[in-house]
């Protein structure tokens, strides 16, 4: 009786097929994807079954915690002659001189500190200590630092996180929030000025358990501004 | 295929090189390209957000009280949103963790006609027309239909006129009433007919329309307040607004939970 013979085979699997799949998928991941914003505190936007999408440029994103702190993101277009950079800058300028109009306390920033507040993506911080938030930009860590300042993970106490917004319906005696969004319009920035006029320039984002009274409360700021209109960011519902 | 084969010149000869296989192994190739699409995949988002626009109406004191739009008592409806208690803390929806809100909502002046404070201030149960819903998704029968439920129904049935005009003209869509519906040029074509139509008839003066007023409590959470601005636009309410609790309305809420054990 002969032995049957049992041929060796190699195990080598060929690779190529697999890594040619695997190439066309990066690359549609690699083009196709918006890297996601590091935002300060994290939001679920509530569902509903609106279908107008959310404005590429030309708006103002203030994000609401459900503890009531807010930041604020700019969107500009860039293919304008306002760049973020150049939006960021006047901004500054414009926020401190409301500011200065009616405090003793007067805040007055440098070039190195406009040139940091140009590159930030939030902000929200008191305008007492925005200089002291944006020389961290130089050091070392800075914006590891910055980065915890502005979500509250801060070890230091006297840091206080999100811009001070309160009840307040007196045009007189605006609080710091209601100065930014005064100033957003005060820039010469027309674009973002029809943007706000028509409503598409504010975009509040806020978690769906976010309670009324916060929600109420921001809203009550814009108004006291006159910026009756505004749009609230929310996710697709399934279904319906 | 990832192989190249070498192949030696005349067979047999002397010093004739051996046949050799090239083979690269891709393997660690492909490990790296799946890392990265793992990190783009976390990376990105691919869904963007949708906007919801609101009007506030403006909030400077109007001199003349004339000029005042006044909701007649007829066609208004009041809307309050509340979040639903569980034994002192908010209820939480088990599956999405969404607080639980419910629904309070009269017709016409609160108390109606009489109002509901008696002489120096008492309440009076007797006129408290509050009643209570909920947010519900629509029940859809074997057959198909949908069924509204909960706060929508109640909205439906006093937008009646409106709603049915919009059965209509949905129903003329449906069947190229408003133009072909073959290609996509076409279908954009009759959907803005369609929506021209449709506006006209959510402005139309003699269509009976309610006035519906969103009020809400100070704990009901954001996500209600987009839930029940949906409920405007799934209904075709034209006229709606968002406006502050008044002293009637929170007496009027406790007063119901009081007679319900609430």
């Amino acid at each position: 009786m002969g032995r049957v013979k049992i041929a060796r085979k190699s195990t080598f699997i060929d690779m190529t097929a697999m890594s040619d799949v695997t190439v066309l998928l990066l690359t549609f991941f690699m083009l196709t994807s918006t890297f996601l914003q590091k935002e300060p505190t994290t939001v679920i936007t509530p569902p509903s079954v609106s279908t107008e999408k959310v404005q590429e440029t030309n708006f103002v994103q203030v994000l609401v915690s459900p503890e009531g702190k807010v930041w604020l993101t700019m969107n500009n277009d860039t293919s304008s002659s306002w760049s973020n950079e150049k939006m960021r800058m006047a901004l500054l300028d414009k926020v401190s001189e409301i500011y200065n109009e009616s405090h003793k306390n007067k805040v007055n920033f440098n070039v190195a500190q406009k040139q940091a507040f140009a590159k930030l993506g939030s902000f929200g911080v008191p305008l007492q200590q925005m200089g002291e938030f944006l020389d961290l930009a130089d050091q070392q860590e800075g914006q590891t630092k910055m980065d915890k300042w502005l979500s509250g993970e801060d070890e230091n106490p006297n840091h206080i996180t999100g811009i001070p917004v309160s009840w307040n319906s007196d045009e007189n005696t605006l609080n710091e929030f209601q100065m930014w969004m005064k100033a957003l319009r005060q820039t010469e920035n027309d674009n973002l000025a029809q943007a706000i006029k028509d409503g598409t320039g504010v975009a509040i984002k806020a978690d769906v358990n976010t309670s009324f009274d916060i929600i109420h409360m921001v809203m009550d700021n814009l108004q006291t501004i006159h910026m009756n209109k505004f749009t609230f960011l929310t996710a697709l519902k399934a279904g319906e | 295929m990832a192989e190249v084969q070498q192949n030696s010149g005349g067979d047999g000869k002397k010093g004739a090189q051996k046949k050799m296989q090239i083979r690269v192994d891709f393997t660690p190739m492909v490990d790296m390209n799946m890392l990265l699409i793992t990190f783009f995949m976390l990376c990105t988002t691919m869904i963007k957000s949708q906007t919801l626009t609101i009007a506030l109406p403006s909030n400077e004191k109007v001199e003349n009280q004339e000029n005042m739009s006044q909701a007649s008592a007829d066609d208004a409806v009041t809307i309050i949103i509340d979040a639903k208690r569980k034994k002192g803390s908010l209820d939480v929806d088990s599956v999405n963790g969404h607080v639980v809100n419910e629904v309070y909502y009269y017709f016409g002046k609160p108390g109606g006609d009489a109002g509901i404070f008696g002489p120096g201030g008492t309440v009076l149960s007797e006129n408290n027309n509050i009643q209570k819903s909920e947010f519900l998704s629509d029940e859809i029968n074997a057959a198909g239909d949908h069924n509204a439920r909960g706060i929508r129904q109640i909205i439906q049935q006093r937008n009646k006129d409106v709603l049915e005009e919009i059965t209509k003209i949905k129903k003329k869509y449906a069947e190229g009433g408003f133009g072909s519906l073959e290609t996509k040029a076409d279908r954009e074509a009759a959907q803005a007919a369609y929506d021209q139509a449709a506006s006209e008839i959510r402005k139309n003066e003699n269509l009976k329309k309610p006035v519906v007023i969103i009020k809400s409590t100070p704990q009901a959470s954001f996500g209600s307040l987009v839930e029940i601005l949906d409920e405007m636009q799934i209904n075709s309410i034209s006229k709606y607004q968002i406006d502050n609790m008044t002293r009637a309305d929170s007496v009027m809420i406790i007063d119901y939970q009081n007679r319900n054990h609430e």
